[in-house]
């Protein structure tokens, strides 16, 4: 098996990685085993009990109806009742077993190195159903076609919709659609053609391909060609190539779903009358339209009803991811039930929400949406390959050499044909041409997946005789562009030197740059009378301010140009980032308990109307002040740093830094003590602990998260938090030092005075000014001074 | 076509200006139309402002300008500074920083950088910063962008504090304003060949 091959080649050979087997990764191991065969077992277990239980039912009634003459037994203290909880158990099941797959692999790095997951995990799957089929048991039909649409598929496609990355999208949106649309009509008639071709030709007795029409052929050439998304982004993640590939290919493979939709129904519907008219194809053109285009608004509405709906959640926070998903899978239902595009719906429903749900709710929500979107997908994922491996040792099995390998060879000289010829085509309007690189990268990313084995599934037998044959194909086909294709992507991305994604940390310079060159761009066009890319985006910018903000967005944040909302969330980050980092006690410690850095809402506007989402035990004000204190604090923060370092001569920066910082750490630790020990509500407890994963996850995984980006010459470990509480003698150290390099600098915020008299209990009542001086002379000296908080409030 | 060239030999300089910018017969042609369209007044030239008005003359036939956030700079950026007026020529030499970069363009050192290569069309937007042309962009000038881009939604102290933070992150070598090089270097990240390339179809 798997997993113990694993154990035993990693105890013989050296280990380079330096994975040590230790208990708890063998104890996994060895919990999946039984996970395995339990899995197996129990159903064997369920054929007996049915009786048991049945016979208990029967006496019960029996003892009901008659309620005089009943023979007594014994009360069952213990008894097996497998059937009632089948169901769900063996979902359960599944869910699991797929979880520790995907822990399993990540416990063996050089695996997952050479292999893509969605491989492994189509290898597990034959695995399972070998194991299924070796005890005897029925393998049960995993991939059922309903199970698939309805379940496994939606929360992938949602995922991808809710974080397409808009911009590139919309910039390439005729380069994809050429690929989706006209790509994959090619593909499917060059294929059901040429396949139908060469079975007519086929020597031989009546070879039994000789009875299959041009029409099925078609529709199986239909199925066969279309690039399947969960495929695409299983590899793709995985090899991180640059933006402009990723969301052509992957553009690709989720518009496609219009023409596989209409091609599919068409062929379907025709197959068994065995011709198509003219007429029928006028109507399936026209069809597809529809199905495209309807798909399409269905989406928009029910994100816009998303949108509108998130506006008033502002009270119920809790319920806000709800929210998303629901609106969102209910659009995919609502388009599959008028069998228009149910994944364009899903993407265009995301794409269109996102934006103002984003604005509306809170940080907390965001994080959620995130993180069951990803965690569903990667669930969803997971099982499909599985199920996939599952079903290909189950699945009715037809093997015919001849059409097998036409159709690999044909589908990969169709893809290539396409993708050659309309790039030449599509290179005539691109700004940016597509280079030959960037061709065979598309065209050896089309990769055909689960999707396919579906639609196949779900033909009907009587109306395809064939339909084994189809299957066996089309497994084929998906395991050739799966393992073939999806392990060699990486190598030849490596070789070929394709440009890689980068990093992108986007800094406020790019945004304002961005934005400018934006309104130049729209200005020059403009000048040349010119309607192209810009005019129109411009337009809708214009539109989208003026009329769908004001109703979509709640409060004042429908106001707020991008660019502020972005500076706010970068500043957010930053601030949050700064207090992770630190450790101990920091800013937050300096605020009420009620808030802490992750209850404050991020991106408001600062002006002096007063905000109309408080938190709820935060008064109007104080939000503003801390805000304020807290932006101000980031920018002498990062001043102190590049001051401290600009003037360091000779001496080794890190060495004076390190000293003082020890120093810091250490009265800070002092005085953590004695907060704990005086046991008042001021003892905020370090940092919540969801807080790291959160910050993470915000800042890894979010693709325009900002991190510091590291002075050049500065010495990244020196996170000098100067609004910590610490005693004045250190800091004033600090200060001498700042104030003899920058006289000109700003006499506010964080002027470190020592405790003065005036900081005696002040009245809760007092104006703005003065509570704000308190606030700040508290985030800047508690240090002796913590004697004199104990007794106040800290904040009145 | 046979008209057209005959359209474009009416153009005066036409085939210098072809060599010199890139451009073909049918994108003069149909930039000579557009400047013809705004030429209201019929002299040859386009003039900045209305002198007894102080009005934008001959730009202010585009309406959407008059929408752009920063329209009046990219009305300015057409005339070299002092000028008042500027003639079909300068017109198209500035529309050709715009022309999509040809990739596989060899040229020998001699020649010239093209005026649509990465550089110069950094170097223009670069221009439309700084005002002054002191070759670099102090924090007046950018706080007068994005006082531009972002209007009278935001307060001065945002200004401030964003254009505060903008300098920070881009300026490297500390002297409190951000140089061509800093500029570009900010700019790394952004394919500029796609970003400041517009199609002159039509």
């Amino acid at each position: 098996m798997l997993s113990f091959n694993g154990l035993y080649r990693c105890d013989c050979l050296p280990d380079p990685a330096g994975i040590c087997k230790s208990l708890p990764e063998r104890g996994l191991l060895l919990l999946m085993v039984l996970v395995f065969l339990e899995g197996s077992v129990l159903p064997l277990g369920a054929a007996s009990s049915p009786d048991v239980t049945h016979q208990a039912n029967s006496d019960n009634h029996i003892v009901k109806e008659a309620g005089h003459n009943f023979t007594k037994k014994p009360f069952p203290v213990l008894s097996l009742d497998y059937h009632h909880i089948q169901a769900p158990f063996e979902i359960s099941l599944w869910v699991l077993l797929a979880s520790l797959m995907k822990l399993g692999f990540h416990l063996i790095p050089r695996l997952s190195g050479i292999v893509p997951e969605s491989c492994l995990l189509i290898v597990v799957g034959l695995l399972v159903g070998g194991l299924i089929k070796l005890a005897g048991e029925q393998v049960p039909p995993v991939l059922d076609s309903r199970l698939f649409f309805l379940c496994l598929l939606p929360p992938i496609i949602l995922d991808a919709g809710y974080f397409l990355p808009i911009r590139p999208f919309m910039e390439n949106l005729g380069t994809i659609l050429m690929f989706a649309v006209v790509g994959t009509l090619w593909n499917a008639f060059f294929v059901g053609g040429l396949l139908y071709a060469v079975c007519q030709i086929q020597p031989g007795n009546p070879s039994i391909l000789h009875q299959l029409e041009l029409l099925p052929c078609l529709l199986f050439g239909s199925i066969i060609s279309a690039v399947d998304p969960v495929a695409v982004l299983a590899v793709f993640e995985e090899i991180h190539i640059n933006e402009l590939l990723h969301i052509l290919v992957f553009g690709e493979s989720l518009l496609n779903d219009a023409v596989t939709v209409v091609l599919y129904h068409l062929f379907e519907e025709y197959a068994g009358v065995g011709s198509v008219t003219v007429m029928d194809v006028f109507l399936g053109i026209i069809s597809f339209l529809v199905v495209a285009v309807g798909g399409v608004l269905v989406g928009a509405i029910y994100g816009i009803l998303a949108a509108f709906t998130s506006r008033f959640t502002s009270h119920t926070r809790v319920i806000e991811p709800l929210f998303v998903f629901v609106y969102s899978y209910m659009a995919y239902l609502s388009a599959e039930m008028f069998h228009l595009s149910g994944i364009m719906s899903l993407i265009a429903c995301g794409a269109v929400m996102r934006p103002y749900v984003e604005a509306n709710i809170s940080h907390k929500s965001h994080t959620t949406i995130k993180y069951f979107l990803k965690m569903w997908s990667s669930v969803s994922e997971t099982l499909i390959f599985i199920f996939l491996g599952v079903a290909t040792v189950e699945g009715p099995h037809n093997w015919n050499w001849t059409f097998v390998t036409v159709t690999v060879i044909l589908c990969l000289v169709a893809r290539v044909i396409g993708v050659v010829g309309l790039t030449y085509v599509i290179n005539k309007f691109r700004i940016v041409k597509l280079t030959t690189k960037d061709q065979f990268i598309v065209a050896y990313g089309g990769l055909r997946g689960a999707i396919a084995f579906s639609l196949g599934f779900l033909l009907n037998k009587d109306h395809f005789p064939l339909r084994d044959m189809f299957l066996t194909a089309i497994i084929t086909v998906i395991f050739f562009t799966v393992f073939v294709q999806g392990m060699t992507i990486k190598p030849l991305v490596e070789l070929l030197a394709v440009k890689k994604k980068q990093e992108a940390k986007r800094s406020i310079n790019e945004e304002i740059h961005t934005q400018f060159l934006d309104h130049l761009l729209t200005g020059i066009e403009d000048i040349c009378g010119h309607y192209g890319h810009h005019h129109w985006k411009d337009k809708l910018n214009r539109f989208n301010k003026k009329y769908v903000k004001k109703c979509l967005i709640a409060g004042e944040r429908s106001k707020e140009p991008q660019l502020i909302a972005f500076y706010h969330k970068m500043e957010m980050k930053q601030a949050i980032e700064l207090v992770e980092s630190g450790g101990g006690v920091k800013l937050p410690s300096a605020m009420p308990s009620a808030v802490s850095m992750q209850n404050i809402q991020p991106k408001k506007l600062p002006p002096a109307k007063p905000a109309e989402r408080a938190l709820s035990n935060l008064p109007k004000g104080r939000e503003e002040e801390i805000r304020k204190i807290l932006r101000s604090n980031l920018q002498r923060t990062r001043q102190r740093l590049r001051s401290y370092n600009r003037h360091t001569l000779l001496a080794d920066p890190y060495e004076d830094g390190l000293g003082d910082l020890l120093i810091k750490k250490q009265k800070m630790i002092e005085l953590e003590r004695k907060i704990k020990d005086m046991n008042n509500y001021l003892t905020v407890p370090a940092a919540p602990p969801d807080s790291p994963t959160m910050c993470r996850a915000r800042l890894a995984s979010d693709p325009q998260a900002y991190s510091m980006k590291p002075e050049p010459d500065s010495v990244p470990t020196i996170q000098v938090d100067l609004a910590s509480p610490q005693s004045p003698d250190s800091v004033n150290l600090m200060d001498e030092f700042r104030r003899a390099e920058q006289q000109h600098e700003e006499d506010q915020g964080l002027m470190m005075k020592p405790p003065s008299g005036e900081s005696g209990p002040k009245k809760p009542g007092e104006e703005d000014g003065s509570r704000e001086h308190k606030l700040m002379r508290c985030l800047s000296d508690p240090g002796p001074s913590a004697d004199e908080d104990e007794d106040e409030p800290f904040l009145p | 076509m046979g008209s057209s060239n005959s359209s474009v030999n009416n153009i005066p300089n036409a085939q210098e200006l072809m060599q010199e910018t890139g451009f073909s017969a049918a994108h003069i042609l149909r930039l000579h139309e557009r400047f013809e369209f705004l030429d209201k007044h019929k002299c040859g030239q386009l003039r900045l402002v209305d002198r007894p008005t102080n009005q934008p003359q001959d730009f202010g036939a585009v309406q959407e300008l008059a929408l752009n956030p920063i329209g009046d700079s990219i009305i300015s950026a057409f005339f070299s500074p002092g000028q008042e007026t500027v003639d079909f020529a300068s017109f198209v030499r500035i529309l050709a920083h715009f022309r999509p970069t040809d990739r596989n363009q060899s040229r020998d050192g001699a020649q010239q950088e093209p005026a649509n290569s990465s550089i110069r069309k950094l170097k223009f937007a670069f221009q439309m910063y700084d005002q002054d042309r002191d070759g670099k962009i102090s924090r007046a000038e950018l706080l007068q962008v994005l006082r531009a881009m972002l209007g009278i939604q935001v307060t001065e102290e945002q200004l401030q504090s964003i254009a505060e933070r903008a300098i920070q992150e881009a300026d490297l070598d500390r002297d409190d304003a951000i140089s061509f090089d800093e500029f570009r270097k900010s700019l790394e990240k952004v394919d500029i060949d796609h970003k400041m390339s517009i199609r002159f179809l039509r």
